[in-house]
């Protein structure tokens, strides 16, 4: 193909295809190109041989309007307008350039997006990240999709991620591209749906053991699944053993159990502090730059923060006993942050692409936990189909609104709201969506009871994961949590939301009680309308099972 | 014996259940589905439950393919029976419209809540009224099965609809409902909501279809103002039968819903309910004989446009 030609997308004919397929030959490697009938659109199918850094399969002409997404939980999914230009501050790219993209020396010049962009008329997006990092690079008038190798050498010919054109509009196009993914990856998703607290926009890292049973003596009747303990309880990044303020994790998740909880755990798995004595004793586990030395992957909590080369066997071998122990205590409910880190560009043991290392490491924990439910946060999002339970799709919330803070991952409700909107699509179908905590308390706020109701309203009716984080002795707006409460009391809903390109977002979100609206009309100033479709008839399910093991499902009218 | 066999000549999988055998004809003393019956000791309202001979379970046993010829898989999905009322002498057509709507509902539920099972690809909610077509019990009731596969017609359906969305960019039965409403010559009933026809494509001598005028893809998506009127429609047209040729009418009833844990297709997948019924006259039965079984080809003995007209002419009050 001659990528000079550019495909004009919102005008298309079939034979525009034909000008994708076919051979050709690259400095340095062979490319085949399949292009095959698709509902709504078309599949593509690669095949490279040779050493590759990055493939450019096609060009398309860029539409005024585009949704765009980042690589990551944290990472803005936002429409852009073609006079967008990227803001990061220069002064936090050497702390956080690997959050923001895994390819640090381009992200912060160009504009990309990763793994799909749609516009209001199609779609284009790729259907896994298991060797290659799908992106688009949005330059002028054109958008180029691209397949980011880092440097392979195929000696046989291998299949490459399979991309997908779809020309329809995004509330079609993108559940439909979900589900494809979903399929694509083998994804089993859990039929877990759980309500449960977290210590952590509580108390940060002030937080111990008396503080963990006091909440869970105020959390009796509240109706949690699952009971998590944050950032506060470890030695160290990377030593992950209780600091002194808390007891044995035995006697940390025996007493969650005693209130009836799943015991839920925080950690960074593939983080590694320079403070840790994992640090010290083994900076042959952590990923290397080019002259050998360990790479820095991350700077916080004022230190930096190195990263797990997970295929290094006794790594691995280290990963998997500490979820074993950690399982062994009693913990079913793991919630691993910073997994990013495991995907930053470096020397590894084995020859394999970030996005390789870090599935491989993914994996090794999905095999130490078993069928314990797995939350993922500041992941990369398609390598991780198919192996979490949860994903956080946003960036960490906040006891604040500010619509006109950076948009770069940084902690804010806004933000964080708004990419449990544009990401709404892939909740129940790769995985279910953390929206972040909600923060249901009156004191010790900023965030005002209109911005805590539509984030509760929005979590709620997109049937997103629900943890609340609040100290359980303050005021809480018993109110909301009436409405979680009740909103939980039946299965899965089903839901549709319409205005992503507008940012004037509709939601409707159906279940047995019938279908609810919120009509948000403008995030920034949380302007939204809610209608409940209460009816006249709430029945009531009561389930018996009988001595020969079959259920009885029994539905009364309500009094 | 639980197991799927895979059929290599039409790509279809056949459940093979020993307990549907076990399955009593038709009970001659007290109804296992009214109180102090087999099913229930207590009174209730509507119930589901666990089939007691079902083709398929949730724990059904691990099977292992014999070859790649005689491939096997786990029957591992749920039959339920879908009690709708405890009057034992009741039924869709005598029913009040509020226990029909409750009924939806529970419909409603079952679905939501069978689709949480990441193992179910469908939930297929049916009725089966009357010794024509194989009912054993005569207590107002369906059934429901929740398949861990698509079965063919279903999957027929979906590729159709799929078909004609990618053609046209519409939604097929959207096309349908807005050409039927316009010309009526096929209407049976119709309200704000919902439209009943017998279909231009009709296969059975008074088949009808009921289409929601709006495109949703499964009864879930229906307001409450839309399920009290899908519960009038279910009433009219099974008034309309039972009083066509003023007997207790026999008939299929057989809901299609988008397939769960997949949702490629809810929007060219417009959730409707086709009502089969045997009758082609008050004492002849159209068979489901060697055509229409060999080869899914009916041969339907009466004008799609005559069945809707008398239907349209009998008349009911709700």
């Amino acid at each position: 193909m001659n990528i000079s030609q550019i495909i004009d997308l919102e005008n298309f004919s079939d034979i525009d295809m034909k000008k994708i397929a076919g051979y050709r030959k690259e400095d340095g490697f062979e490319l085949i190109v399949e292009i095959e009938k698709l509902h709504l659109g078309f599949k593509i199918k690669g095949y490279l041989k040779g050493y590759v850094d990055e493939v450019e399969v096609f060009k398309f002409k860029r539409p005024d309007k585009l949704l765009v997404n980042n690589w990551q939980s944290w990472g803005p999914s936002k429409v852009i307008q073609k006079d967008f230009q990227l803001n990061f501050p220069k002064e936090l790219i050497q702390k956080f350039g690997f959050s923001a993209s895994i390819m640090p020396e381009s992200y912060f010049d160009n504009l990309l997006s990763d793994y799909y962009v749609a516009s209001d008329r199609f779609f284009v997006g790729c259907l896994s990240s298991k060797v290659a990092h799908p992106y688009f690079q949005i330059d002028g008038d054109e958008v180029s999709v691209k397949l980011k190798y880092f440097g392979m050498n195929f000696n046989e010919w291998n299949e490459t991620e399979t991309i997908v054109i779809l020309l329809d509009k995004p509330e079609v196009t993108l559940p439909y591209y979900a589900d494809l993914v979903a399929k694509e990856n083998v994804v089993n998703i859990s039929d877990k749906r759980l309500i449960g607290w977290s210590s952590w926009y509580q108390y940060f890292v002030d937080f111990d053991y008396e503080k963990m049973c006091a909440d869970l003596e105020n959390a009796r009747g509240k109706g949690y699944d699952v009971f998590q303990i944050d950032d506060a309880w470890e030695v160290d990044i990377g030593d992950w053993t209780p600091n002194n303020k808390f007891p044995s994790l035995e006697k940390v998740a025996a007493k969650i159990k005693e209130y009836g909880y799943i015991p839920g755990i925080w950690l960074a798995p593939f983080s590694v502090s320079e403070t840790s004595t994992l640090f010290m004793e083994h900076p042959d586990w952590l990923v290397k730059d080019g002259n050998g030395n360990p790479k820095v992957a991350y700077e916080n909590w004022n230190k930096k923060i190195y990263a797990l080369d997970t295929t290094v066997p006794r790594a691995v071998d280290w990963l998997t006993s500490l979820f074993e122990h950690l399982k062994d205590c009693g913990f079913e409910y793991f919630k691993i942050d910073f997994l990013f880190a495991a995907a930053i560009q470096g020397k590894r043991f084995e020859n394999v692409t970030p996005v390789q290392a870090y599935t491989q490491g993914l994996n090794t924990i999905r095999q130490a936990v078993g069928d314990s439910f797995v939350l993922g946060c500041g992941a990369p999002l398609l390598p991780s189909v198919g192996y979490v339970d949860g994903m956080r799709i946003g960036p960490d919330t906040a006891p604040y609104w500010d619509a006109n803070g950076p948009d770069i991952g940084h902690p804010n409700a806004y933000y964080a709201l708004r990419n449990a909107l544009t990401r709404w699509y892939i909740n129940g179908i790769w995985w279910w969506n953390d929206p972040d905590c909600l923060m249901l308390r009156k004191v010790d706020t900023q965030l005002s009871d209109v911005q805590r109701e539509l984030y509760t309203l929005v979590s709620l009716l997109l049937d997103n994961m629900i943890i609340q984080s609040d100290n359980l002795s303050y005021e809480i707006d018993d109110g909301l949590w009436n409405v979680v409460s009740e909103y939980r009391k039946y299965g899965k809903r089903k839901v549709l939301l319409s205005g992503i390109m507008s940012g004037q977002y509709n939601i409707t979100s159906c279940g047995v009680h019938g279908c609810d609206l919120l009509s948000i009309t403008d995030l920034e100033k949380c302007v939204f309308t809610y209608s409940k479709d209460s009816g006249d008839i709430k029945l009531k399910k009561t389930i018996e099972i009988q001595d020969d093991g079959r259920r009885f499902n029994y539905y009364n009218e309500n009094d | 014996m639980m197991e799927r066999r895979y059929n290599v000549l039409t790509d279809e999988w056949v459940m093979i259940s020993a307990f549907t055998q076990q399955r009593p004809t038709n009970p001659t003393t007290t109804c296992p589905l009214c109180v102090g019956g087999d099913e229930f000791s207590r009174p209730y309202d509507l119930a589901s439950f666990d089939n007691r001979f079902p083709s398929m379970k949730v724990d059904a046993p691990n099977v292992e393919s014999e070859n790649s010829l005689y491939k096997k898989a786990r029957s591992n999905g749920k039959c339920e029976v879908v009690v709708y009322t405890v009057d034992h002498n009741s039924a869709m057509s005598l029913m009040p419209i509020h226990q029909i709507e409750k009924l939806i509902k529970m419909w409603t539920d079952r679905y939501l809540e069978l689709s949480l099972q990441p193992t179910i690809k469908y939930v297929f909610i049916f009725e089966n009224r009357g010794a024509e077509v194989g009912a054993t019990l005569s207590h107002p009731h369906g059934q429901l099965y929740a398949f861990p596969f698509l079965p063919k017609r279903i999957e027929a359906k979906v590729q159709s609809l799929a078909k004609y969305y990618d053609e046209h960019g519409r939604c097929a039965i959207c096309d349908v409902v807005e050409n039927e409403v316009s010309i009526r010559e096929r209407l049976v009933y119709e309200n704000e909501s919902f439209v009943a026809l017998v279909p231009f494509y009709a296969r059975w001598p008074y088949e009808v279809h009921v289409y929601p005028k709006r495109h949703v893809s499964s009864l879930v998506e229906l307001n409450n103002s839309e399920r009290n009127l899908l519960s009038k429609v279910l009433k009219v047209v099974t008034m309309k039968y039972d009083l066509l040729f003023q007997q207790s009418f026999p008939y299929m009833m057989m809901l299609f819903q988008s397939p769960v844990n997949d949702v490629r297709y809810e929007h060219a997948f417009h959730f409707h309910i086709e009502f089969n019924p045997v009758k082609r006259d008050k004492n002849k039965i159209k068979w489901m004989a060697s055509v229409e079984t060999g080869t899914w080809a009916f041969i339907n003995p009466k004008l799609p446009e005559e069945a809707a007209a008398e239907l349209r002419s009998v008349e009911v009050i709700i």
